[in-house]
């Protein structure tokens, strides 16, 4: 079954191209590396999926709809920015979520605030970039959706809160559903997907699952990532 | 989900409101004891004996007055900083990745900035009120309403709530054109890839001269014509105020639908968050 399937999808800022003729199937129940270099088009990608963008050619399907008020619903999407109003509580954020997204689960969302020490009274002004880092993507993980599209969810944490929000992301979504990750701290990630995508200049370079490259690379993801993105 | 995007609207905005008007509130019920108890001919030209109850009441009308304008100026404010700040910069990518329409968005953004210049309006009447407390009888007031509807219709011929109601609706009709607009400007300023505020200003003020140029012409075609035949007196003036008022009402309908789908046609096809 295909969550998400690309066919010649590009997108064009002016006259700089940031993805060129992406063709894609990403199947259910599989967490998939979006690897590439500063500048490959990996947030595009993710930002076009998440509805956040409009194609320049292609198109883009996901579970049968393109993007919209349908995919928006079932897709949790972690965007690279802080995105929550700073004058918020902790609470008043998971109230909002819990409003407009059916799929919210409160329960979880406390539980790992608890985990992580995150005082659900806090207001987001007082915390550091790593502490909000963390709340968003506690609110992303608590949805039950059908893909999640985490555009670099670790940059910015400590690398144990790194393990805890891994282990949340493996153990958090359900069997049909894909987590799609963006980033370039490869090695931190490898232990926990299934397939991964190349791109570099906008372009696939390699989609291929991580069983396949260990068999006929014989070598790891990051091992393959510098020879294949080698400066 | 409109209905909850305005709840939220509002609960981002009323944190700020509500402690305004409530300041204003007290400061006037303040002002108005003050008057009451140390200078009741306070606004008359009767010299006051009480010095400090003068002085008191000196500072408090000033920062009435400045209460005010913070407010108006506020309210203006929330409504360019809400539509930009919260769907533009960072903040969009949540508002953009919620399961809502367009529509919903601006249309939230667009009533909760009516709403809150409706409460301006009424707000700066109330203070009147509660300050003109006790210097008129209700019944004088009444007297002097219905002498007035009754003075509208003999030189005009015209029911004054009919007047009234025109001139509600076109208010109305102005101020949603006038956010509208607001909101185009910035949308417009989106399209560029660097100094995009800079690029909402001057879209902003390329409307603005391009609709005075509409305007005029507009006025020297048809309105100019029909004030030199009715040089302003009776019922013939009125209808040419009145043809003039709806008119404007027209018009800033047909400007308001451009505005808004001009919003909307950048916000679907051409959004791109910094």
């Amino acid at each position: 079954m295909t969550i998400l399937s690309t066919k010649n999808l590009t997108k064009s800022y002016g006259k700089k191209t940031a993805l060129s003729q992406i063709n894609l199937e990403i199947s259910r129940g599989r967490i998939i590396g979006l690897l590439g270099p500063n500048g490959s088009g990996k947030s595009t990608f993710i930002k076009i999926a998440a509805g956040l963008l409009v194609p320049t050619a292609g198109e883009i399907i996901i579970d049968g709809q393109p993007p919209g008020v349908d995919t928006k619903a079932k897709v949790s999407y972690l965007s690279e920015r802080t995105y929550l109003n700073d004058w918020m509580r902790v609470s008043e954020i998971i109230a909002f979520f819990e409003d407009f997204y059916a799929d919210f689960n409160r329960i979880k969302a406390e539980n790992m605030l608890k985990d992580l020490n995150i005082n659900p009274d806090d207001r987001l002004k007082t915390m550091s970039k790593g502490t909000k880092e963390k709340v968003q993507l506690i609110l992303v993980m608590s949805r039950q959706a059908e893909l999640y599209l985490l555009d670099e969810p670790i940059g910015g944490v400590d690398p144990a809160a790194r393990d805890y929000i891994l282990n949340t992301i493996i153990t958090n979504y359900k069997e049909e559903a894909s987590v799609i990750i963006s980033t370039h701290l490869i090695a931190d990630v490898e232990q926990i997907l299934d397939d991964i995508i190349f791109i570099n200049q906008g372009e696939l370079a390699l989609s291929s699952s991580v069983d396949e490259i260990r068999e006929t690379h014989n070598k790891s993801v990051d091992g393959l990532f510098r020879e294949v993105f080698k400066c | 989900m409109l209905a909850k995007l305005i709840k939220h609207e509002t609960r981002a905005t009323s944190r700020i409101f509500i402690p305004l008007y409530g300041a204003l509130l007290i400061l006037t019920v303040f002002t108005k004891l003050v008057m009451a108890i140390g200078a009741p001919d306070f606004f008359s030209e009767a010299v006051s004996n009480n010095k400090v109850a003068e002085i008191i009441l000196g500072i408090s009308f000033t920062l009435y007055f400045v209460l005010v304008v913070a407010i108006c100026v506020m309210t203006l404010v929330m409504i360019i900083q809400r539509f930009y700040k919260n769907l533009f910069t960072d903040e969009g990518y949540l508002m953009f990745s919620l399961p809502v329409k367009t529509w919903e968005l601006v249309c939230s953004k667009l009533v909760v900035g009516l709403i809150w210049s409706a409460v301006c309006t009424i707000m700066i009447f109330l203070t009147f009120f509660i300050f003109s407390l006790g210097n008129f009888s209700m019944m004088e007031l009444t007297q002097a309403i219905r002498s007035a509807y009754s003075m509208f219709y003999l030189q005009t011929g015209m029911e004054l709530n009919f007047f009234i109601f025109e001139m509600i609706i076109f208010l109305l009709v102005e101020t949603v054109a006038s956010i509208l607009m607001i909101y185009a400007a910035i949308a417009i300023g989106q399209l560029f890839n660097q100094h995009r505020i800079v690029a909402a200003f001057g879209a902003y003020i390329v409307i603005t001269i391009a609709l005075q140029i509409i305007m005029s012409i507009f006025m020297t075609v048809f309105a100019i014509g029909n004030l030199e035949n009715s040089v302003l007196n009776g019922s013939d003036a009125i209808t040419t105020i009145n043809w003039l008022l709806n008119s404007s009402t027209v018009l800033n309908v047909v400007m308001g639908v451009g505005f808004y789908y001009t919003t909307l046609t950048i916000m679907k096809k051409r959004l791109n968050l910094e």
